[in-house]
């Protein structure tokens, strides 16, 4: 009965995609906060890249990877900051609930709401 | 002699318990974690979902900078509530409003709405009164209308419900009466009773 509901959690998955890239991805180097480490060794971060929309805007994509071969719960929060390092206040930055499957990689994108904003930070915590 | 011990006992601990697991009211912050979620009803953290991916989405897109003037002009139309639940619209639009005109890359015409009924009937009246003054038509017609609707699809298995949400919107020129951009986000609770945080 243990088993089967153990079994029951457990997922993983399988992907196949393109080898030669046509769109190689802008990759920038990150700098990470870990205070929860259970979720880091759960949910971890593979990289971020960046491109700036037709608009001028920054737009930012990070690419997280579940470790475990069961679903993870978690959410996320982007912060945005302008050139002198100020907080943009953002009327809806909300705090994003999500899931990643186990052995999934997955992707979290988001753009910035003014064309001032030149950093950011996301916030991640377990749900 | 024993069970007379262990009562009160018991009953101290189970006041005490219970004590643990009430809560007095208190400030959360809105849209967090320590939000309540319902399965039957949109959540403040749902609107603020909604609003910020299709705000990023139809910035990202460009549409609204290839108008001629910028910064855009925007109206907002009909948007319809396909939910069982009477709800404000405005929690979804005015977000997008704000979000777009700090964004500097959208106003929203105030003066203008549905049957001709404006936002602002006081702004309205001033601005008819300064075209009849100075003869001259000052208003600036919208470069675009923003409509959509919120759907609601709720299901059931066993104990079990689920309601998906799918909030659209279609940003139109009303030149053309072209969509040139349209937006969904779906969001998707399920559970057997409404709970504290996510």
């Amino acid at each position: 009965m243990v088993l089967l509901a153990v079994a029951g959690c457990h997922t993983s998955m399988n992907t196949i995609e393109n080898a030669q890239k046509e769109g190689p991805r802008q990759m920038i180097s990150d700098q990470r906060i870990i205070t929860d480490g259970r979720l880091a060794k759960k949910v971890s971060f593979v990289g971020i890249n960046q491109t700036m929309t037709p608009g001028g805007l920054l737009k930012v994509q990070i690419e997280v990877l579940n470790c475990k071969r069961s679903l993870q719960s978690f959410s996320y929060q982007f912060e945005w900051f302008d050139a002198s390092g100020m907080l943009l206040n953002n009327v809806a930055s909300p705090t994003i609930p999500d899931q990643i499957e186990g052995g999934e990689s997955k992707f979290i994108s988001s753009v910035a709401p003014t064309p001032a904003c030149k950093d950011f930070r996301v916030k991640f915590i377990a749900n | 002699m024993k069970h007379k011990i262990l009562l009160p006992v018991l009953a101290a601990a189970v006041s005490l318990l219970s004590a643990g697991c009430a809560t007095n009211a208190h400030y959360i912050q809105t849209g967090g974690t320590q939000s309540v979620v319902n399965i039957g009803q949109i959540n403040i953290q749902d609107y603020m979902q909604a609003a910020d991916t299709m705000t990023g989405e139809l910035l990202a897109s460009g549409a609204l900078d290839k108008v001629a003037n910028p910064p855009a002009v925007l109206a907002i139309s009909r948007i319809v509530n396909n939910t069982g639940q009477q709800i404000d619209t405005d929690l979804l639009t005015k977000k997008i409003r704000v979000a777009l005109l700090n964004s500097g890359k959208a106003q929203t015409i105030t003066t203008m709405g549905l049957g001709g009924t404006a936002e602002d009937p006081m702004a309205k009246g001033l601005q008819q009164e300064n075209e009849f003054m100075n003869d001259q038509k000052t208003t600036r017609k919208p470069d675009f209308t923003l409509s959509g609707k919120i759907i609601q699809l709720a299901v059931k298995a066993g104990n079990t419900s689920q309601s998906t949400y799918s909030f659209q919107l279609s940003l139109t020129d009303p030149k053309t009466g072209l969509a040139v951009w349209e937006g969904e986000k779906e969001i998707t609770k399920q559970g057997t009773r409404s709970s504290v945080g996510f």
